[in-house]
């Protein structure tokens, strides 16, 4: 073989020009690349990043997680860069340190990054409602994955000052550090995009971070909570030996707990209006390589304290009802409409005197005209922004989407609510109320005696009344169904007074489907042509409504080029159309001419044909292990294929794949392969109906995975007469 | 800041504020859009573009310290409307090179020409906050933006007095423009570069710009004062976006753009020779050698060796070193508290016994030295970044350092700070690659040598056995040659043995049909780098697709789950790949005596050119067949009109590769995989 000479690029470039400059007096310059000008052209760094991130709320598990997850690794690189060299007289840590890494630690699977030594926070409530939380925490690390641990990071706003922040640190050869306060660095809140936040983060380094070492912080950190709540965060990815939660509340105070995901630990009562949680040795949620997995956040066990006293005006008393009466002092003039916002829902209900047609209307104009952008400070993680400003700017994040929907809604006439959730489906427990949520979508509240087969998504609230669930946010969502995240989960309906929890409904199957219908004719050389026609509707659509909506012909092009590349190794595609792709209540229909060379394989005179041709319904669940985690199939929906092949001249069926007919309940797939008049005509179904399962129905999802990806791998087998 | 600017500061004060009051007021005015730019829906150069630039205006004045930026975009798609979103970093220094951000207006216009203005407040979002330094962004969003809207903005950069910035004019972006306009006008006061102080005597520029475009320079009459003002301008039109392909070489500092500096050099021989030989004189100064660099060597070699076991010997006492790339850096904060100095030298490197890539490659070419042997830096620009471009007079886009000794009268490349890179070898980042060396005396410049396809190899065995179900159950071996072996290597060191066996595993899961149970039985030779590096595997499961009398088996294994290299019939740019190698494959599988092989593959060979070899043999016994792949791709550049060809040499073999061995059996029916 011959090597090639490495041909130049073809770039278009010049040489050095330049221009001399008179010798004048002297200034200084900066030869740095401009910060503005070069990022500028870019998109990535002009502020365009997507945003369609419906996560906008600011509740204490953000930023909770943001305390006890490794930072991103920006932020690592920036500290890098950014710490100073210094120290000089020996370090030494604190005593509870030391203490806390001589621990003998129990056997761990080799796979476990670390392990928290100790976690205490002491919680300290003032009679004015100010909050002061004290807080330990002791990592070991165990392997050089763990080293991330030794990143530290403490998220604080202008409502919740740091007082005190220290780093220490061991490592493995016993050598003792102590980060200085210099080496600390503050940074915006990591990914914010196009986000505007004023989290910020007080963040180190620790020193040693090598697995063998052990990283340690406190801090003390001074809040003025909106409610008052606050929930403790017990679990996580790493095990945990030693944790206690320390509350202590003014005299006549009181409090009570709840807990989601874990079962009560009994309270220690220190006197003196001091009480303290403890629990030791709590495993670690690991979904690492586990298929069709929750939310972590879902399965990790937390405690929420609700607490009230006399100097308090409106404790929230560890009910939904006063989690709701609480919001709805924050909301309540935000969703007042002005003559601006009632013109335009009148406008847009015009003529339209059914309730579903009018409602739809303005839903639609909050869901596809109202850009979704976050600018929050503060308590501005929970309170929307003026309707009127929502209105007038076209922007806002999820919960002055739902807003600006409620106030339109309510000048025609219509009641609409906010219901608070959380897009990770089993984070929000019934029976442990709390403000942890990360979400805000909108409940439209049905007519007494109106009914619609389109109302799709409707919750019957404790009093009988009847809403329609909508999240505006969800921009390719039709109005009257719900994204397939929330379904089956739960919400906060904001009523007041009325303020309950309600559980989403988990909506048909044919509300989410795919069918897929071909001819193809087969030739004796094996190329298949034929012309492919594809229907979507409901949550299955709506990554390829995004790509038609707004990708470009490149993109759409590659996305098909690499569709088609998963079950052809040659193709041509022609005559490619997209209909309906906005109208999200219609099929999003694709169809297009398709040539696939040696699609069937020659082997001497036999000839080899996947009947199932395109498309694959395959469910990714390879791994056996389970740990007992609950089942995530994430939608429910229904798949179907259709497809005729005429055979080549000259050939006849030797041998076709038997039928397929599985029922589970949860889910059923249906296969069969019919040979008539020299015509191969394969049809399937594919059945999901449930959206979660307990982890013991492992196995049938297994069963359901193999018989599927045999199916689809099967062959027909076509002899040379 | 010293004492002659702080005087400076204040004339230059004196003479902005009569500037300032000497140019005529003028308000800045909005473009009224067009009818055409007012119900345009889309741009026909590209297709379902989610925006376009109707125009960009980059205006820089040297003696305001103010660059000013104007932007006419036309959302076109929903995705477009994320360009009314705008982020503009800057920066604020205790030391007093802060930049301002201000003057931000914008306005939206819709289809229908209403226009609603921008009246909000932009937001100061924190970037970074350390001792002295705060980067900061200035946040703003346009109102009311929809589909078909035109946003428009303009907002000013200042600088402080006594601080100037040369600009660059990046003028490919990933949108499409349809008209830009670049303007400087830089001072005629003489610069002292802030990093090294430096005098510039001139102003450079480096420029690559599409067919037609010109760089105009001109010069106002002198006054009085002065000398006449140069201005520079650029009016460029339908500039595509940057390109963006799949195996395509690294270019991406190669767009459309005008680069401008203060510059004490006259020409790209000049910079590069005074900026290498201030680089190597630095490097020398790192290098040494140092006493104990030179007293490691004493102990490490033997004055009988020769230069080769000289260099052998120091090559595997570097290797042994912590590499602080794969690991992590130590603060100076952390290595005081340890009692450690700051790293001055190579004698620092080699008591710490760990350093990053450079510092290692440095201490190998001060042990080389200390040896006695003529041992030199060379810098290059890393191959999976970027290109060399020698018109661009930056030292930034030179990466990462590489060795250069001479043994036995011949100089050989050396790569000691890729952690496990065989001896006399590159990593293929730093191979067929450009940069500066130091020669004797000074530097010059660097071209790396190529490795050949046949240093790196992949070779995978399977060798299992069918039971009567149609299961299949044994050995798969792996052994990596070259780029292959170093790859994983490297990947061992981020990790450890339970994260490497785990990646190990899921490679092979990924290639091989799925459901199958594999597991990494052992891995030989990884730290022997000079070595192949061997893993194998034990391998269970179901491999065919069952018919009633028939299994139908993927006649190449590891080939099983293969896509298309080159799925999309168009190319705008050549394709690349990172390197050359040889991949062969061999699968044998014995089967029980219900089963007979009722066909085979055909065996079949091609190549494309001479630049990419593929065979597939196939054999059978009466109890097993065997499938031999041959894959050998010589060259890592295609220009793009040899992508068609390409292409079907691609589609060929992939499809050969997609054939099976057919296997009947009259007795009993093979259990379907998954079942």
């Amino acid at each position: 073989m011959l090597k090639r000479e490495y041909p130049p690029f073809d770039v278009p470039c010049s040489p050095l020009n330049s221009l001399e400059l008179p010798v004048t007096p002297t200034y200084n310059s900066q030869t740095y690349t401009n910060p503005v000008t070069q990022p500028d052209v870019s998109p990535s760094t002009m502020g365009p990043i997507v945003y369609r991130r419906p996560m906008n709320l600011r509740t204490n598990p953000q930023a909770e997680q943001v305390r006890k997850s490794p930072l991103h690794l920006s932020v690592t690189l920036l500290l890098v860069s950014a710490l100073p060299a210094l120290a000089s007289k020996p370090d030494s840590v604190p005593d509870w340190v030391r203490a806390a890494a001589q621990q003998n630690l129990p056997q761990y699977p080799p796979n476990t990054n670390a392990v928290v030594l100790l976690e205490d926070t002491t919680y300290t409530v003032a009679p004015d409602g100010s909050a002061t939380e004290h807080f330990r925490s002791v990592v070991k690390i165990l392997r050089p994955q763990g080293r991330d641990e030794g990143i530290i990071g403490v998220p604080f706003d202008k409502d919740t000052k740091i007082l005190s922040m220290h780093v220490w640190s061991i490592g493995p050869d016993g050598h003792e550090y102590a980060v200085k306060d210099n080496e600390m660095v503050e940074i915006g809140y990591p990914n914010q995009g196009s986000l505007f936040e004023d989290l910020r983060i007080k963040a180190a380094n620790a020193p040693a971070r090598d697995p063998g070492g052990v990283v340690a912080y406190e801090y003390e950190q001074r809040t003025h909570p909106y409610l008052t709540e606050k929930t403790w965060f017990f679990q996580s990815q790493l095990p945990r030996l030693n944790q206690s939660f320390t509350l202590e509340l003014p005299p006549g105070f009181t409090h009570g707990t709840v807990w989601a995901h874990s079962k009560e630990t009994a309270v220690i009562d220190l006197e003196h209006q001091r009480w303290r949680w403890q629990i030791k040795d709590t495993p670690p949620i690991d979904l690492d390589q586990v298929e069709l997995r929750p939310s972590e956040f879902s399965l990790e066990g937390r405690m929420t304290v609700h607490y009230a006293g006399p100097t308090l005006p409106a404790p929230t008393e560890g009910t939904w009802q006063s989690i709701g009466e609480w919001y709805q002092t924050l909301a309540k003039d935000r969703l007042v409409a002005t003559p601006e916002i009632a013109a335009k829902a009148k406008e847009l209900a015009g003529d339209k005197t059914d309730f579903y047609d009018k409602t739809e209307a303005i839903a639609e104009f909050v869901q596809k005209q109202v850009r979704y952008f976050v600018i929050e400070m503060g308590i501005g993680g929970y309170q929307p922004h003026y309707a009127a400003d929502i209105f007038r700017n076209r922007y806002g994040d999820c919960k002055d989407k739902a807003t600006l929907l409620v106030s339109m809604l309510s000048t025609i006439g219509v009641h609409g609510a906010l219901v608070m959730v959380d897009d990770r489906r089993g984070v929000i427990d019934p029976d442990a109320p709390s403000i942890v949520g990360d979400h805000m979508i909108a409940a439209i509240e049905i007519p007494k005696d109106y009914t619609s087969p389109k109302l799709r998504s409707v919750v019957t609230s404790k009093s009988g009344r009847r809403y329609l669930i909508f999240d505006p946010t969800w921009d390719k969502t039709a109005f009257g169904q719900l994204e397939n995240n929330l379904q089956g989960g739960y919400g906060v309906l904001m009523e007041g007074h009325e303020s309950q929890i309600i559980r989403f409904p988990v909506l048909p199957p044919d509300l989410n489907t795919v069918r897929r219908t071909a001819v193809f004719q087969l030739h004796p050389d094996g190329s298949l042509k034929g012309t492919v026609i594809e229907k979507r509707f409901g949550d299955l659509s709506e990554h390829r409504r995004e790509l038609y909506i707004s990708g470009d012909a490149k993109e759409q092009t590659k996305y098909l080029d690499h569709l088609l590349g998963q079950d052809f190794t040659n193709f041509t595609v022609a005559d490619f159309k997209v209909q309906n792709a906005e109208a999200l209540n219609k099929d999003l229909t694709t169809s297009y001419s398709l040539t696939a060379d040696r699609f069937g394989k020659s082997m001497g005179p036999l000839l080899m044909v996947r009947p199932r041709v395109l498309g694959s319904d395959q469910l990714y669940a390879d791994r056996k292990e389970r740990n007992n985690i609950p089942i995530n199939l994430n939608e429910t929906m229904q798949e179907q294929d259709d497809y005729t092949i005429e055979l080549p001249p000259g050939y006849v069926v030797d041998e076709i794949p038997n039928p397929i007919k599985l029922d589970l309940g949860f889910a059923s797939y249906e296969s069969s392969s019919i040979v008539k008049d020299h015509t191969l005509h394969y049809t399937r179904t594919y059945t999901v109906r449930e959206v979660t399962l307990p982890a013991d129905k492992y196995p049938d999802v297994l069963q359901l995975s193999g018989v599927i990806a045999a199916d689809e791998q099967s062959k027909a087998v076509l002899k040379k007469q | 800041m010293n004492q002659t600017s702080r005087c400076r500061l204040l004339c230059f004060s004196l003479f902005s504020a009569l500037t300032l009051f000497a140019t005529p007021l003028t308000l800045a005015q909005w473009t009224v859009p067009t009818a055409e730019e007012l119900s345009m829906t889309s741009q026909s150069e590209v297709p379902g573009a989610p925006a376009v630039y109707l125009f960009r205006e980059e205006t820089t004045e040297d003696k305001l310290h103010m660059f000013s930026t104007y932007v006419r975009l036309k959302v076109l798609t929903e995705r477009g409307k994320e360009y009314a979103n705008v982020e503009l970093n800057y920066t604020h220094d205790s030391e007093g090179s802060s930049i301002v951000i201000d003057n931000i207006e914008g306005r939206t216009i819709h289809p229908d020409g209403s226009i609603i203005p921008f009246t909000g407040k932009p937001y100061d979002k924190l970037v970074q906050k350390t001792q002295g330094v705060r980067v900061m962004s200035k946040v703003f969003t346009l109102p009311d933006v929809e589909v078909g809207s035109i946003i428009e903005y303009r907002y000013k950069l200042r600088l402080d007095d006594n601080w100037f910035m040369a600009p660059q004019w990046f003028i490919q972006s990933s949108l499409y423009t349809r008209k830009a306009h670049y303007t400087w006008r830089p001072t005629d006061q003489q610069l002292i570069s802030d990093e090294d102080g430096a005098p510039s005597t001139s102003i450079s520029w480096t420029k690559i710009l599409p067919a037609g475009a010109q760089l105009k320079q001109t010069q106002l009459p002198a006054t009085g004062l002065s000398n006449g003002q140069y201005i520079f301008d650029l009016d460029v039109h339908d500039v595509p976006p940057a390109p963006e392909e799949d195996y395509m070489p690294p270019i991406s500092s190669f767009t459309y753009r005008v680069l401008f500096y203060y510059a004490a050099y006259r020409s790209p021989d000049d910079f590069w020779k005074n900026a290498g030989k201030h680089w190597a004189k630095l490097q020398d100064k790192f290098i040494g050698p140092g006493p104990a660099v030179a007293a490691a060597v004493r102990d490490l070699v033997l004055p009988t060796d020769s230069q080769d076991q000289k260099l052998r010997k120091i090559y595997a006492a570097v290797m042994r070193l912590e590499n602080t790339n794969y690991t992590r850096e130590h603060s100076a904060a952390e290595e005081k508290s340890q009692g450690l100095k700051e790293v001055r030298n190579t004698d620092d490197i080699w008591t710490r016994k760990r350093g990053n890539n450079d510092q290692i490659t440095a201490l190998f070419v001060a042990m080389a030295r200390a040896a006695g042997m003529k041992a030199y830096l060379g810098v290059v620009t890393n191959r999976d970044h970027s290109l060399f471009y020698r018109a661009y007079l930056s030292m930034s886009q030179l990466n990462d350092d590489i060795a250069i000794v001479n043994v036995d009268g011949k100089d050989e490349f050396f790569d000691p700070g890729s952690r496990y890179c065989p001896y006399q070898h590159l990593d293929w980042k730093h191979s067929q690659t450009t940069g500066l060396r130091q020669g004797d005396g000074g530097s010059g410049s660097l071209e790396t040598p190529s490795e050949p396809y046949t240093y790196s190899k992949i070779l995978r065995v399977a060798d299992l056995t069918m039971d009567e179900h149609g299961e299949v159950s044994g050995i798969v071996k792996m052994t990596y040659v070259g780029s292959p072996a170093l790859y994983w290597r490297q990947r061992s060191l981020i990790g450890d043995d339970e994260s490497l066996k785990r990646e190990l595993r899921t490679l092979v899961e990924s290639l091989m049909p799925a459901g199958a149970d594999v597991k990494v039985t052992s891995i030989d030779k990884l730290e022997d780098y000079d070595q192949p590096l061997f893993v194998n595997f034990q391998f269970k499961g179901a491999i065919g697709s069952a018919t009633g009398k028939r299994l139908l088996v993927p006649a190449d294994l590891f080939e099983a789950n293969t896509k298309p290299t080159f799925p999309h019939e168009k190319r705008d740019i050549p394709v690349y790949f990172s390197y050359g190698l040889m991949n062969q494959d061999a699968v044998r599988i014995k089967f029980p005596p219900n089963f007979t092989v009722e066909s085979l593959p055909t065996s079949d060979k091609m190549s494309f050119q001479k630049f990419a070899v593929y065979s597939l043999n196939s054999e059978s016994t009466p109890n097993s067949f065997t499938i031999r792949r041959d894959y050998f791709l010589g060259e890592i550049y295609y220009k793009t009109e040899e992508y068609p060809e390409l292409r079907g040499f691609y589609s060929k073999m992939e499809n050969k590769d997609q054939e099976t061995v057919v296997l009947t059996t009259a007795a009993n029916k093979p259990t379907p995989t998954g079942n």
